[in-house]
């Protein structure tokens, strides 16, 4: 029993991870409508962004403050620069737009960081294992499970109870309504893909010391992503949350007892919930 | 980094003019080309570069010529995978008229170029994780230069049960393609005669990040050794999670097939604790060849070479020694050479089987250092120990490795 | 519209003494898997995100049938078309049900569905090594093993596909499908039953990318696991993009510009695809017409000169 606790847990943990990558991409395909293409890139750009800042600053706290902040702001960037530009032309070509910048950001992390792998420790006091009685459990991996869960605490205190994030979910639901209401739209836009673009950093940021760094992490991720907002339905931030939960604990589960299953057993589940339940598991149509 | 230059763009032009050119035109009779199918992208892009570094190496000892005339080295980007490779490995075959291939890195890809090796009639060096090539899937026209997974097996086996002799309990961690069946299949052979429990096996499938539900695994069985039968990426993230999860030091973890230096330098000191390695070559082989590979590639890049060099140089060495025994650089007849051949190299003793084209050779098996105990940056690990067993007739899948 | 179809066939017959037989027959065979994604991405308006799901499978299967069962030339390309349009009912049925964001994220699904499958099948697809063994087969007595004769070949089958697709896109059904892509309401409006003409364009689609599917196995002899992956489907996408959605012969050029900068920029600089993926988005963000409409801008603006 122990060990399906053990299993759990730890799927509690990639989950939390999951469900912040849900919640980023959530927002920005509920309020901009486009399945961001970029999202993984994002990620893997704050794991490679909390690494170099921590080597150049000398501080993993600080640089976990920092990374993500720089992921922000290349969102910002991306979509003033070039989403932004594409509004007149139609939502294909917004997500075309993040679909090239996928290529472009994988690419350049290659030419700036190299194509060889890494690996990065976690500070000293997150080091080796907690005993929890029913198993060993990594010190950092509870700290993640606790960070994580903080940050979509926060995150969804932000949209529930401030102003500007009601405004935000008002954006989900109806465009129009808001925009005659007065609300700068296209800022909206603008915050809502650079929170976006903060969650999938901060996500990345705190994944490194786990996973360390590869160039191939974006794209790993990406699909993940994908399969997370599906199943708590597009624009669906409580969804996205229980939906990063469920598929770390799915995953974890299918890996203990039928290990060869577990990749097409989440397509599976994403292309079925697309095709028998859009709105997905937690919507209302 | 890299920067366009100004070779580079008219490298461009020129191969944008090779392009363009059919074979008849181009192709000078006197030179001898020769192909090395280094990834430069894909998920072997880091090899890619040191593979062209080794290869380069061995034919620049030599002048870049061999009986008298000039060689001609070309390589490709086949992009670890198995469509580019096959088509980039035929356009150099057809259009350059190479004749000689060596790579790609990946052995799932060559196999699919072994493939074109036959079709097209040239001859294939290759070094990886797959019994098939000198296994079921034989022909006279690929070799197999990494030591047979029987061999790394045993001497895994041994050498650690030497060292840690009351370990029995064994859990294995196992990538989920034919090779790691294969290694996994011998593993627990050979570990019969020692008396070990196998406690688990799991397996993973490749290019699997996500570790920590297999070690969780592996830990509630509470076993004396991990060892994991995987490669390149698949070994750094299970290695890691490993150590993340307490499991390293305490529990001693076996690294069966792996390239060493460029796994090992992927993880740190303290992740390397307790992890014992088997390769196919490590830098401080103790063997005249070693020893003068290992200083023209620290005096040329200034770190000592890894596994990728290391085989691509051995490789061409083996290559350019066929040429030397056949005197003659027809396929035909330099195929003929190696089947047989022995050399002395790198690795020490190799001997070429001439019924299976098995690379008959010592595997290495090293045990990691401390942080303490490294004198520099990649004085990762030591050697402890040889193997060179070869794979028993009776696992032996090549019944006939057929004519030309 | 003449100019072009004289062009093509200048390239057709001029292409083997430029480049080598292969990577000409690679040209047209995209070229063909990219006439089929057009006819969803450019003509319907559906950004389908999946086409190297049919691409892919009709290599599989009719590669199979070839290499296990030794059917014939002919027999390989019916069965390539036939997987083809098969798969591409099954999935176009799934996804036209859904629109805009759903159906981008569905077809992405369904491919990494087959993806992972065909990962998974190793018994039949072989897995990560993918299928090799795969023969050319006889047809007509000629054999195709030569490389030039193999690309006559595929560039017939080109010119085949290239004069049916032009025939689908000037008839009603290509009228019909243009107007979806315009005004998906009205056209519902005006009567049409619009999934069913979306699913009749996944089915074409899927035919042409069965056949491209069927010729890639054929030209290499192997079947690799990246024909029905998402990078793969990826492709056709830029390439469709950059030479010009917009246009019939946009994918023949973009499939060009794909496979000639793919092979010569690979020697150069690894990095290319940071190139491709620039190209690309200037191509969304202020070309979106693709190469074609540079050209034709380009012809516009000159003969504009020359008047004054």
């Amino acid at each position: 029993m122990s060990f399906v606790a053990a299993q759990i847990l730890n799927g509690i943990a990639t989950g939390m991870l999951y469900a912040l990558m849900g919640l980023g991409l959530s927002l920005i395909t509920g309020i901009l409508n486009i399945p961001n293409f970029a999202h993984g890139a994002l990620f893997a750009i704050g794991a490679y962004f909390l690494v170099s800042s921590a080597l150049i600053i000398g501080n993993f706290w600080v640089a976990l403050l920092v990374a993500p902040i720089g992921v922000a702001i290349l969102g910002l960037v991306i979509e003033y620069a070039g989403i932004r530009r594409l509004y007149a032309a139609g939502h294909d070509y917004q997500l075309l737009f993040t679909f090239g910048l996928a290529l472009i950001l994988s690419e350049s992390i290659i030419l700036i960081w190299g194509p060889v792998g890494s690996s990065y420790l976690p500070p000293e006091i997150l080091r080796g294992g907690a005993d929890l009685g029913f198993t060993m459990y990594p010190k950092y991996r509870l700290f993640v499970m606790v960070a994580a869960g903080l940050l979509v605490f926060a995150t969804w205190l932000f949209l529930e109870k401030t102003r500007y994030g009601a405004i935000m979910r008002a954006g989900i639901e109806n465009k129009e309504m808001v925009s005659l209401l007065g609300i700068d739209i296209k800022m909206l836009f603008t915050v809502a893909f650079a929170l976006g673009a903060y969650l999938a950093g901060i996500a990345g940021a705190l994944t490194a010391p786990i996973r360390g760094l590869n160039p191939g992490m974006g794209p790993d991720m990406l699909g993940i992503a994908f399969v997370v907002v599906a199943l708590g339905g597009l624009g669906n931030l409580l969804g996205a949350i229980a939906a990063g939960l469920i598929i770390g604990v799915a995953q974890a589960l299918v890996a203990a007892y039928w290990t060869e299953a577990s990749t097409v057993v989440i397509y599976a589940v994403m292309a079925v919930i697309l095709l028998v339940r859009p709105q997905g598991l937690f919507g209302i149509r | 980094m890299s920067k366009l230059s100004r070779r580079d763009v008219l490298k461009a032009g020129a191969a944008a003019a090779t392009l363009g050119f059919p074979a008849i035109i181009r192709a000078q009779s006197k030179e001898i080309v020769i192909l090395g199918l280094w990834d430069q992208t894909g998920a072997f892009a880091d090899v890619g570069p040191i593979n062209d570094r080794g290869m380069k190496m061995a034919l620049e000892e030599r002048n870049m010529q061999i009986l008298g005339r000039p060689i001609k080295y070309i390589t490709r980007d086949g992009a670890t995978q198995a469509g580019t490779s096959t088509r980039r490995t035929e356009e150099a075959v057809d259009g350059d008229g190479a004749k000689f291939v060596i790579g790609p890195w990946s052995s799932g890809v060559a196999l699919a170029v072994s493939e074109v090796a036959k079709r097209k009639k040239v001859l294939h060096l290759f070094s990886g994780g797959t019994e098939d090539i000198s296994g079921a899937r034989c022909h006279r026209y690929s070799f197999q230069w990494a030591a047979s997974p029987y061999t790394a097996a045993k001497t895994v086996v041994d050498s650690f049960m030497k060292a840690n002799p009351k370990a029995k309990r064994w859990h294995l961690l196992v990538a989920d393609y034919a090779f790691g069946w294969s290694v996994e299949k011998y593993i627990k052979e050979v570990g019969k005669a020692h008396g070990l429990e196998f406690v688990g096996a799991d397996r993973h499938p490749l290019g699997e990040r996500e570790f920590s539900n297999y070690v969780q695994k592996a830990a509630a069985n509470k076993p004396d050794a991990v060892a994991m039968i995987n490669f390149g990426g698949d070994a750094v993230a299970g290695a890691r999670e490993i150590f993340n999860f307490g499991l390293t030091p305490k529990v001693p973890l076996i690294m069966t097939w792996s390239s060493g230096v460029e796994e090992l330098v992927q993880l740190s000191p303290e992740i390397r604790q307790n992890c014992w390695v088997g390769s196919n070559f490590y830098y401080t082989a103790d063997t005249p060849g070693a020893k003068a590979f290992v200083k023209s590639y620290q005096a040329k890049f200034g770190n000592p070479p890894g596994y990728a060099p290391s085989a691509s140089y051995s490789m061409t060495r083996l290559l350019l020694a066929g040429f030397d025994k056949a005197k003659s650089a027809e396929v035909q007849d330099v195929i003929k050479a190696l089947e047989g051949i022995e050399v002395n190299d790198i690795v020490g003793r190799m001997r070429m089987d001439a019924a299976t084209h098995q690379n008959i050779r010592p595997y290495f098996f090293m045990r990691c250092k401390q942080k303490a105990a490294m004198k520099h940056e990649t004085d990762f690990a030591d050697i402890i120990a040889t193997g060179d067993a070869p794979l028993p007739k009776e696992y032996g899948a090549c019944k006939d490795i057929g004519g030309f | 519209m003449k100019k072009p179809i004289i062009l093509i066939l200048a390239a057709v017959l001029l292409l083997p003494f430029l480049v080598r037989p292969a990577i000409a027959s690679e040209i047209w065979l995209f070229a063909i898997f990219g006439l089929g994604a057009n006819l969803l991405l450019g003509y319907t308006g559906l950004l389908s995100f999946g086409q190297a799901t049919f691409f892919g499978s009709a290599a599989y299967i009719a590669g199979w049938m070839m290499k296990v069962h030794g059917i014939n030339a002919f027999l390989a390309l019916a069965a390539g078309v036939g997987v083809g349009a098969a798969s591409a009912a099954v999935v176009g049925y799934l996804c036209v049900q859904r629109s805009g964001l759903y159906f981008i994220m569905l077809t992405f699904a369904l491919n990494q569905l087959f993806y992972f499958t065909a990962y998974q099948w190793t018994s039949i697809t072989g897995g990560e090594d993918g299928m090799p063994g795969v023969p050319r087969p006889v047809l007509l007595g000629i054999d195709f093993k030569d490389p030039l004769v193999y690309y006559a070949f595929v560039s017939l089958l080109f010119l085949i596909s290239l004069y049916l697709m032009r025939r689908i896109v000037e008839s009603p059904l290509g009228k019909i499908l243009q107007a979806i892509r315009e005004n998906e309401v009205r056209a519902e409006a005006v009567g049409y039953d619009v999934p069913r003409f979306k699913l009749l364009a996944f089915v074409i689609g899927g035919a042409f990318s069965g056949l491209a599917g069927v010729l890639y196995a054929m030209l290499f002899g192997i079947v690799p696991l990246e024909s029905i992956g998402f990078v793969f489907s990826g492709n056709v996408i830029f390439a469709t993009l950059i030479g010009g959605s917009g246009s019939l012969y946009g994918p023949v050029i973009g499939s060009f510009v794909f496979i000639w900068l793919s092979e010569s920029m690979s020697t150069v600089w690894a990095r290319w695809p940071l190139l491709l993926g620039v190209a690309f988005v200037l191509v969304v963000m202020f070309l979106r017409g693709g190469v074609v409409e540079a050209w034709t801008r380009f012809w516009s603006w000159r003969s504009s000169k020359q008047r004054t």
